[in-house]
């Protein structure tokens, strides 16, 4: 198990990282979500070693890694550049690690072999990183992490330098080498979607402090914060201002096209093959909608939703606001 | 390139075959390529070889270490780095013969500040420009503290091609900051040094100003080069022919070496920076 006490770093006077509270369980995933900047990387590179923290402390098997040296933490970390040694071949990258921690070479060569075949580079053994392919790259990142034999996996937005396609085709791969392993994982990044479908749970990071642990579910039915609301589920909420001085959201996929609603008109839309966005606008702003029917730009529609599927929000401190 | 290189080349190939000097009333007359078996018998200009190849090797060879270890100093981050950095382009900045001038007061015997050092620390007198098997290193020295600036400039711009993220990987290995210079640094860092020993090297190969003003050849022509040689046959002897065939032999021997190095490093891909 991963704990972080209250972690705290800041640069000069500039908190980039205070209160950090998490635990992650063993088995478990949990991504740290948020926006460039909120200070996701910095925790990484923190419980990595790489960086001292000014505040509280990390705790990883109910050990604290206190004065630990970043070499001798167990730390099974994939950089968001993948960092593989660009003079050294698949094998010798994978090998630096082993011999520097004096491993006898019929073990490390059984080992390395064991993992080309588990991330599938037998045959790109003898290639140096820049003859590969970035799923191939990303692959040689992931088996030295694994060789690693970590405590803890880290993964910095491992899959951010990929594009759509290959992401989609990685997904899969990483749960089978990395999540479903019995070590914690902490996983970094700025997509919200790569989290809801690969983390247990998410914590959702601004500037340097947690708006929200929990669960994708949790995340998406119940925002704790304005920010979170808009920061899960995209196509994004929309806003709506009321008398009472609440901020009212509602989800694009919660609206429904309804002739006694109120009326909103066409200004736009976007196919998204099973259905089309509907960029609408009307007295209150504009509201985007997810339906299947098909209406022409210019026509006035009905629109309405139910009141349950309504997230309020308090305008000032933008928390989340319990209606009974 | 043709005007400025190609023709002069090509006329310095056909004078080289003729005479040109005031015998001839400066007019060329052929001379069967008794230039170049007049060259093959030189000693001075063979010596005047080997010093420039020696200027060049030593001189290089100081600069590259010095500038590497100058260019990692200053990747780190400290306090007052700007200024330095600043400084220590100045050597470079400066006009040769100005520096030169101001090197041979240094070295002078026995009124500059390195001699009266020498004597208060009660040593016999350097005459590091008097002193035929000594001048070669005021030279070097010379040009050392000249040019070690540029190429700490290039190796200091290919230490910042070297992601960060390498070296903390390195550390998550359980790599030294001391191994990680063997190995990340240098192996990165080869392209930029052979380009600079290449340019470098084909600088000093063609050495002419420093040591001119410096020692003028001397003494006893210990550190002429062939460039001044060539000067030499020219502008004192009046031997043009001559001349051309000094300038088109040492021209022909360093291209040889810096070719052949460029064209095989080009192959091996040396030269080629990598990717990570």
């Amino acid at each position: 198990m991963l704990k972080l006490n209250t972690l705290g770093k800041r640069y000069g006077s500039r908190w980039i990282l205070r209160d950090l509270n998490l635990e992650v369980l063993t088995g478990e995933c949990v991504a740290l979500l948020g926006p460039s900047g909120c200070g996701k990387s910095t925790a990484l590179r923190l419980i990595a070693g790489l960086e001292h923290p000014d505040e509280g402390g990390i705790e990883l098997e109910g050990r604290s890694l206190d004065g630990i040296p970043a070499e001798r933490r167990r730390i099974g970390m994939v950089f968001q550049s993948y960092a593989l040694f660009p003079h050294l071949s698949v094998r010798d990258n994978l090998d630096l690690g082993l011999k520097i921690r004096g491993m006898a070479p019929a073990k490390r060569r059984e080992q390395i072999d064991a993992v080309l075949s588990t991330v599938q580079l037998v045959n790109e053994a003898d290639r140096r990183p820049e003859q590969l392919s970035g799923g191939q790259r990303q692959r040689v990142a992931l088996g030295r992490a694994l060789l690693r034999n970590p405590s803890v996996y880290l993964l910095d937005e491992p899959m951010s330098n990929l594009d759509a396609q290959l992401r989609d085709e990685l997904r899969p791969e990483l749960r089978r080498l990395i999540l479903q392993g019995p070590q914690p994982v902490l996983y970094v990044t700025h997509d919200q979607q790569e989290a809801m479908a690969l983390a247990d749970r998410i914590a959702v990071l601004r500037n340097g402090r947690i708006e929200q642990i929990g669960t994708p579910q949790e995340l998406y039915l119940k925002p704790a914060t304005r920010f979170v609301a808009g920061f899960i589920g995209r196509p994004q909420i929309n806003w709506l201002k009321k008398t009472n001085g609440a901020c009212i959201g509602i989800r694009p996929e919660h609206l429904r096209p309804d002739e006694n609603g109120d009326r909103w008109r066409l200004i736009g839309r976007e196919w998204l093959g099973a259905n089309q966005l509907l960029l609408m606008e009307g007295a209150a702003g504009q509201l985007q909608m997810l339906c299947s029917a098909d209406f022409q730009p210019g026509e006035h529609l009905g629109v309405s939703w139910s009141p349950k599927d309504e997230h309020h929000f308090d305008p000032i401190s933008e928390k989340r606001l319990s209606r009974s | 390139m043709a005007m400025v290189f190609g023709w002069p080349m090509l006329r310095y190939s056909w004078l080289s075959m003729h005479a040109s000097s005031v015998l001839t009333g400066l007019e060329p007359v052929s001379n069967q390529g008794a230039n170049w078996i007049r060259l093959l018998e030189d000693a001075r200009f063979w010596q005047d070889a080997v010093q420039t190849l020696r200027f060049a090797a030593l001189s290089v060879g100081l600069e590259i270490v010095l500038a590497l270890a100058m260019a990692l100093l200053l990747d780190q981050s400290w306090r007052g780095r700007g200024v330095v950095r600043a400084l220590s382009l100045l050597p470079w900045a400066l006009p040769t013969t100005m520096m030169a001038l101001g090197w041979r007061w240094i070295f002078n015997t026995p009124y500059g500040p390195l001699e009266q050092m020498a004597q208060s620390a009660g040593l016999s007198p350097l005459n590091l420009l008097s002193n035929p098997d000594w001048t070669w290193l005021a030279t070097v020295i010379a040009d050392v503290w000249k040019t070690t600036p540029f190429i700490t400039l290039l190796l200091l711009a290919g230490l910042q091609t070297i992601p960060d993220d390498l070296y903390s990987a390195f550390r998550l290995e359980g790599g030294k900051t001391r191994q990680a210079l063997t190995a990340i640094t240098l192996p990165l860092l080869t392209p930029y040094i052979l380009i600079g020993i290449l340019f470098r090297t084909a600088q000093a190969a063609g050495v002419f100003d420093l040591i001119q003003v410096l020692t003028g050849g001397g003494p006893a022509g210990s550190t002429e080069s062939i460039a001044q040689y060539a000067y030499l046959n020219a502008m004192r002897f009046l031997d043009f022919g001559y001349s051309a065939t000094v300038m088109l032999a040492g021209f022909v021997l360093l291209s040889l070496v810096i070719f052949t190095a460029a064209v095989l490093l080009q192959i091996s891909g040396l030269l080629r920076p990598l990717k990570s």
